[in-house]
């Protein structure tokens, strides 16, 4: 929920804070909170919040945000849940603290004053807040592990400002626009610009899993206090391996860390929907929300008029699953016309560039026209249970490569001896890189999920752009950094890479923009930390799971398991005509996007291309 | 902690980076968390007290100073290599790559000082080196946020490693009592020919290498000025080589009798200078902070300056003065021609300008030296 801002005059030099600006920042996130708006403006006019809201628990006006604590030294603006807020209330009133309010938002204020900065390990849920300590006089700004929720700021050397999103940041007037090249190249590479960076110089991302202190000297380095890699490092390193009956115990721990995962993302003072595909992740998460107790869930799935009768039709499948977990359910058809006709808008609502996001915002759309404020999304699944051909292909192309990738200028001459072959013979421009680049888990990562690879950026974005850009992403250490500290096993550091970076930077990106667009929240039960632990503890424990997590653990954690046609469907992958449409439509103002979307070798858009990449490596 | 401060001018020496670098070492001496600062300058006066020269502030001690590049450098070696410093404090650009170095070499945290447009671009070839030289610095200030912007878009360091650190005005500048004019300021006047005048000023050194401060972009808005204020002149204060083009471009102007080149004026009679102004502009491209500016502010002279470079932070985006395009001359004429005709749009300018006290200063550089503490 919500849409968060504010400004901070940390410099003695810096003029108090402009609340026309403060305004114009929070207004123009409008669509994130229909529900109402508030600012807080300091008696001494250095330090302002605003704050836009989207009603989901606490529906009372004492809940609105800001929030001040009762003795007035604490603020604080939040976007986002804590699923485990009653419990932190609990605890926390234990220890003498007396609330106001039945919010989340104000168990945030209670729990810094217990615990300070270290309150975000406490924290099970999906947020971005930040929190004006008085007495310190330091801001504090926090993203949750995953990222699901944005937070974006920039910090011009007199005056800190944040917000959930890159253009309400800029629309507050002070704010540059000057293009990061950085953000160009990271956006040409993965089809996203990659955290920290930004598609504009001054304006930075808060990057996921990190809090961020600002002081009197300006704002400090962000502070990791979450890495997926670590949770799968240090569950392979804490778990005997278990065999026979032991290992079975594996499946039902997986279950029943699903079905506690579930549960929590239901807490909601309004009714919880959700997205259904004819995937495994949508339909699991459907059941196990009936396992959870909810009687009444409305679905939704969408459908398109070009595959109506065919294989890529998702509808009846959805439908099906629908009637085993007794839903109300809605089939939403989108058209080429609503497409062209929305287009404006996606446009304008996409915060930052991306060559995705689309389909969220017609399924958010129809969540949305059903009344909707809340629908869970099955997004995390493939990242915690191997589901991406780049679980077994990265892997396979590592141990293939490494050797050759260690002669030194090898990959190179390869490179540009192959590029011509790959070029006139129409081949894919990866070809050539890949004795380069395959060789090592960050660049095979780069080969199976790059839009362009890094050679061809020159042509795309100009010369100088391209080196520039390079030299300041560093794209092969931004990469790497995601396998800090290394997991051992390869399932742990493909899903460490996937949640780090395209889960992160692409898919749950997009789907803040296109679900706040609608003032619609997405709940993500696979993408949960504590979620994550167990399943990296149960993998780790079970002997076989090191290389592959099963994804049929998730099709039948629910008491009623998902019919088989699910399972086998999951393997043709899914597809929609939006990447035909766009590349119709072309995207203006986002050079390189439509030729982007043609280009890009989505696993699940293009089985048969992994096949001949595989094909080509066996001959290797 | 224990410094060494790399310095290209030390006590002893005039101009804006020599103010800076001992306003700077003067805040270092008042931190309680610095032991001792040793400053190494490449010019500075060779005898330790002259009548021009300030005491030294306490705890801090300057060596003879070195102007040959080399033996300067071999200088700083040996001595970062005899005695125990717990960082080192680079004070200009030039000396980053061997700052750096040394940084290195004995393990010490490092603090870089930017000024101005000698930072706003990579030093040509030797980018790269520049580049990863900052990288490896603990802290970098820069006087303002213009500088800071520039230099974050050539190098690559993390933004939360550079900082502001803006230039102090200093304690002298008040308002000086207009009506009754004092003596001294009606003397002054009539030694220059402009009593009865309306008089707008500039400070600054007259650089042909430079150019940027935007005497010749006033001289060509005079005709429109004396157009509105008939009374107006124009007093330059400052020397250089661009001297004869500005007073042939004074002559072309048809506006040449209004125009006084004061030449060079010592440190001790500036303010009567700016007392004597009715407004102060400096429509310049170039400053990393514009200090004239503010010290003019804070002598309750209206003040107009560019909007393109550092000079939005010496007037507060508008708080202290009214910034203009220094690129429009209507601009810049239509900002005189308030200011002289009493309708300058700035309210509370010297007050204002009092935020950059030496106090305040003094405080954050505490704040900043703590940081490479840890």
């Amino acid at each position: 929920m919500c849409g968060i801002n504010g400004i901070l005059a940390y410099h003695y030099a810096a003029n108090p804070i402009d609340r026309a600006e403060l305004v114009r920042t929070r207004d123009h996130m409008a669509a994130r909170g229909p529900d109402g708006a508030g600012e807080w403006i300091a008696g001494d006019g250095r330090v302002g919040f605003g704050h836009r809201r989207l009603a989901i628990i606490d529906l009372s006006a004492a809940a609105a945000q800001p929030m001040l604590g009762a003795d007035g030294r604490l603020a604080v603006t939040f976007n986002g849940e804590i699923y485990n807020y009653r419990q932190l209330r609990n605890l926390l009133e234990r220890r003498g603290h007396i609330f106001r309010t039945r919010s989340d938002t104000e168990v945030l204020l209670h729990l810094y004053a217990e615990k300070g900065e270290a309150m975000v390990h406490d924290l099970r849920g999906m947020f971005a807040f930040a929190l004006w300590d008085c007495e310190r006089r330091t801001l504090l700004l926090a993203r949750d592990p995953y990222g699901i929720k944005p937070l974006y700021y920039a910090d011009d050397g007199w005056t800190f400002r944040f917000a959930s999103q890159v253009k309400a940041l800029r629309a507050g007037g002070a704010v540059g626009a000057d293009p990061e090249p950085a953000g160009q190249v990271g956006f040409c590479l993965f089809g996203s610009v990659p955290e920290p960076f930004t598609a504009y110089r001054e304006t930075r991302a808060l990057p996921a899993g990190t809090t961020l202190l600002v002081d009197r000297l300006g704002g400090g380095e962000p502070r990791r206090y979450h890495s997926v890699a670590q949770v799968w490092r240090e569950a392979e390193d804490g778990a005997p391996a278990r065999r026979g009956a032991a290992a079975a115990r594996a499946m039902e721990e997986v279950r029943a860390a699903l079905v506690d995962s579930v549960r929590h993302h239901l807490v909601a003072d309004v009714s919880v929907g959700a997205f259904l595909s004819a995937g495994i992740d949508s339909g699991a998460l459907v059941g196990l929300m009936r396992d959870a107790g909810r009687q009444d869930v409305e679905t939704v799935t969408l459908a398109f008029g070009e595959f109506r009768g065919r294989p890529e039709d998702e509808a009846p499948l959805a439908e099906e699953v629908a009637r085993l977990y007794g839903t109300r359910h809605t089939t939403r058809v989108v058209t080429r016309e609503e497409f062209d006709a929305d287009l404006p808008r996606i446009l304008e609502a996409m915060d930052q560039p991306s060559i995705d996001g689309i389909n969220t915002w017609f399924v958010a759309k129809a969540a949305r026209e059903l009344g909707l404020k809340v629908a869970v999304s099955g997004l995390g699944g493939d990242e915690l249970f191997g589901g991406y051909p780049s679980f077994r292909d990265i892997p396979r192309w590592v141990r293939l490569l490494a050797a050759p990738a260690r002669v030194p200028l090898l990959g190179r001459l390869a490179r540009m001896a192959a590029r011509p072959l790959v070029g006139a013979a129409g081949g894919n421009p990866k070809l050539a890189g890949m004795l380069e680049l395959g060789g090592s888990w960050a660049g095979a990562y780069l080969l199976r999920r790059g839009l362009f690879m890094p050679w061809e950026l020159a042509r795309v974005l100009g010369p100088d752009v391209a080196a520039e850009g390079l030299r300041r992403l560093a794209p092969l250490r931004l990469v790497a950094d995601a396998l800090r500290p290394r997991p051992r096993s390869a399932h742990g550091k493909v899903a460490a890479l996937e949640t780090s970076l395209y889960m992160r930077n692409q898919l749950l990106r997009d789907t803040d923009w296109a679900g706040m667009a609608h003032g619609l929240e997405v709940r993500t039960p696979l993408a949960d930390a504590v979620l994550l632990r167990k399943v990296a503890a149960a993998g780790a424990a079970a002997a076989g799971w090191r290389r592959d997590v099963p994804k049929a653990g998730l099709a039948l954690s629910p008491s009623r398991p998902l019919p088989e046609r699910v399972l086998l469907r999951a393997k043709t992958g899914f597809s929609t005509p939006i990447g035909q449409w766009l590349q119709r439509q072309g995207l203006p103002g986002n050079a390189g996007t439509a030729e982007a979307s043609a280009s890009r070798r989505r696993p699940s858009q293009a089985p048969h291309w992994s096949r001949q990449w595989a094909e080509w490596l066996a001959a290797v | 902690m224990r410094l060494l401060a790399l310095m290209t001018d030390g006590f002893g020496r005039s101009g804006g980076i020599a103010r800076y670098n001992q306003d700077l070492l003067a805040a270092l001496s008042q931190s309680g968390a610095v032991a001792q600062v040793s400053v190494l300058p490449r010019f500075a006066s060779a005898a330790p007290a002259t009548a021009m020269m300030p005491a030294l502030p306490a705890k801090v001690h300057q060596l003879a100073p070195s102007p040959g590049r080399a033996a300067w450098a071999v200088r700083a070696l040996t001595l970062a290599a005899r005695e125990r410093f717990d960082a080192l404090i680079c004070g200009h650009l030039h000396a980053l790559p061997l700052a750096a170095a040394i940084a290195r070499l004995r393990q010490l945290p490092l603090w870089v000082q930017l000024h101005g447009i000698e930072a706003w671009q990579p030093p040509g070839r030797l980018g790269g080196l520049y580049r990863r030289s900052l990288a490896a610095a603990a802290l970098v200030t820069s006087v303002s946020r213009y500088t800071r912007a520039r230099v974050l878009a050539w190098s690559d360091l993390p933004p939360h490693r550079l900082r502001v650190l803006p230039n102090t005005v200093d304690a002298r500048f008040v308002p000086a009592p207009r009506s009754p004019q004092p003596p001294e300021l009606a003397g002054l006047a009539v030694r220059h020919g402009l009593e009865g005048r309306r008089i707008l000023l500039t400070v600054g050194r007259l650089s042909a290498a430079e150019r940027y401060k935007g005497h010749d972009r006033l001289i060509a808005a005079l005709p429109a000025i004396l157009a509105a204020v008939p009374a107006a002149a124009y007093l330059i204060v400052g020397d250089g080589d661009d001297r004869p083009r500005l007073e042939r471009l004074a002559r072309e102007s048809g506006a040449g009798a209004r125009v006084v080149f004061a030449g060079h004026v010592p440190d001790a009679e500036l303010l009567r200078y700016v007392a004597l102004a009715d407004a102060f502009a400096m429509p310049s491209t170039g400053e990393g902070f514009g200090i004239a500016l503010i010290e003019a502010a804070a002598a309750g002279v209206p003040v107009i300056g560019g909007s393109r470079d550092g000079s939005a932070d010496a007037l507060a985006d508008g708080r202290i003065g009214r910034l203009v395009d220094p690129h429009d001359g209507a601009q810049i004429a239509a900002a005189v021609i308030d200011a002289l005709g009493g309708r300058h749009p700035v309210a509370d300018a010297a007050r204002q300008a009092r935020r950059f006290a030496f106090d305040r200063f003094a405080s954050h550089v505490d704040a900043l030296v703590r940081t490479l503490a840890h």
